[in-house]
């Protein structure tokens, strides 16, 4: 057993050697080339559907407009003051950093919970582009409630174009990251434009001075749809502070920040969090309102710009799956032996396109993102509790690497004793994850306490 | 000099995908307009940027 999991986690050090060493100041990236790519990276297919959530969950306008304000901050906190120093310290990702924690059979287990988790994602990307083909097609959508698909038309239209990004992702990864690149400017328009083009239909006049009386009472009036739960301002700041937990708290953006000059480029993530997590969500919230409150990302962008809004749809859709398998078929490289990267990029696509077809993931997106988040987390406090408090406090730091473990069991422990109680806790879904992360970090150094230099 | 004028091109597209809307909502133009005039500016954005994308990769695959 431990033979095997050496050979595939020796199997994964090598897909991943390309970024072993830590990165060297030559290959330091500007401040605006975070800045580009964090608003390209939050502005994706996503944003259609969670802004247009936050309006079926009945939120006001001052709950969302304070709580995205407050939250978004708090992320974007989170990056600065918790990933990207210790990215700039390391100069490492993720990955070799928790190899040196966790030890590399964690780190593997690490890698395949996060495959999964990226293919769940993806299918939902490709549900969100095929709400916008079934309208040429009239294929009616899953209702929100839909866990299981309800037509052939349905099953067809996910399968298909699962295979067809697939297929893609196959022939080009990077050819369709070039493309993805060209369409991110263009996606952060269309979302401003379906909003304003929807405005009219939602009764605003040409001189704005009803919009106010309008969004508190037709958009974001408080009303949740029939069985979705009402949500509050808590609700609203904690999902836009933990919507990328995995990246911030949990540390998986060590990858980009350690390419930062210093921490403090942390601070570019707002053009991700105020452009896509603020902006984007306020208009893809005006444009559900404007088509009467239905969950359809291809009508509200085909109502708003027409073919090219639903075209639009579909691109986000795309362009967000394609690097999201992509990542997955890289995480599972280390489990299937010998395969070329064309195979390995095909079993994430037939996992995800399969999916796909299930409207649960697309339905319960919110949820989603808040369990993916819960997951990760935990291995983000371990990071955190052995590069920052082990020192403060004079414990032994990098003993699995020291003592060449394949297993840290302390770290083992700890994530699953923190998903455990998450798992049990009395408390919303939405807002488990930070005394999550509280019980990891002190769990952790009391487990490590007694091992002081 | 193409790589400038793609790149003004493009952007200019994109103002236009902008612009248009607003036109719509302040009664300027009818929606069908709005939706014709949004697709062909979007067409623009996906002709002009990939071609000024594709010269400025070559150019740095040159240095």
């Amino acid at each position: 057993m431990n033979g095997s999991l050496s050979r595939l986690t020796s199997r994964m050090d090598h897909l991943y050697e390309f970024d072993r060493e830590p990165v060297s100041p030559e290959k330091f990236q500007t401040g605006a080339r975070f800045a580009g790519l964090f608003a390209g990276e939050h502005v994706a297919a996503t944003e259609f559907v969670i802004g247009a959530f936050f309006v079926l969950h009945g939120v006001s306008l001052h709950d969302l407009a304070v709580g995205l304000l407050v939250g978004n901050f708090l992320a974007v906190l989170s990056w600065t003051l918790i990933c990207a120093p210790i990215a700039t310290r390391t100069r490492l990702t993720l990955y070799w950093y928790l190899r040196r924690i966790a030890g590399p059979g964690l780190n593997f287990v690490y890698n395949i919970a996060n495959a999964l988790l990226y293919c769940i994602l993806a299918g939902a990307m490709i549900a969100v582009s095929a709400t916008a083909l079934g309208l040429v097609f009239g294929i009616s959508i899953p209702s929100l409630d839909d866990v299981f698909p309800r037509s052939f038309g349905w099953i067809a239209l996910t399968l298909a174009i699962g295979a067809v990004f697939t297929i893609l992702a196959v022939l080009g990864f990077e050819k369709l990251s070039r493309f993805a690149q060209v369409c991110s400017p263009w996606i952060f328009i269309l979302f401003i434009a379906g909003a304003v083009a929807l405005l009219p239909r939602l009764g605003v006049h040409a001189n704005f001075d009803n919009f106010m009386e309008i969004a508190r009472t037709k958009i974001w009036n408080g009303v949740a749809a029939q069985g979705q739960e009402k949500f509050h301002f808590g609700h609203i700041l904690f999902f836009a502070w933990f919507c990328n937990l995995a990246m911030h708290m949990g540390l998986s953006d060590m990858a980009l920040f350690r390419y930062a000059r210093s921490w403090i480029y942390g601070l570019y993530s707002s053009f991700g969090m105020y452009l896509g997590h603020f902006l984007a969500w306020i208009c893809s919230g005006i444009m559900v309102a404007a088509v009467g409150r239905e969950m359809h990302p291809g009508l509200m962008a085909f109502e708003a710009a027409g073919l090219a809004g639903a075209a639009g749809v579909f691109i986000a859709g795309w362009t967000t799956a394609n690097p999201t398998l992509y990542r997955a078929g890289l995480a599972l490289q280390v489990i299937t032996p010998n395969w070329p990267r064309w195979k390995v990029t095909l079993f994430a696509g037939l996992t995800t396109t399969f999916l796909s077809c299930f409207p649960v993931f697309f339905m319960k997106l919110l949820d989603y993102v808040a369990i993916y988040g819960l997951v990760l987390m935990p291995i983000g406090a371990i990071v955190f509790a052995e590069h920052w408090i082990f020192p403060l406090l004079k414990i032994n730091q990098y003993l699995a690497e020291k003592n060449k473990w394949l297993f840290n069991w302390k770290a083992a422990s700890v994530w699953a004793g923190t998903l455990a109680l998450c798992f049990f806790m009395p408390i919303h879904l939405f807002f488990r994850w930070l005394p999550g992360y509280v019980f990891a970090l002190v769990v952790y150094v009391l487990l490590n306490i007694f091992k002081r230099k | 000099m193409k790589k400038i004028l793609f790149l003004l091109l493009s952007l200019l597209s994109l103002l236009v995908c902008l612009i248009s809307p607003f036109l719509y909502f302040f009664g300027r133009i009818e929606e069908k307009d709005h939706k014709l005039i949004f697709l062909l500016a979007s067409a623009g954005w996906f002709v002009f940027a990939t071609l000024w994308s594709s010269i400025r990769k070559k150019n740095h695959r040159l240095k």
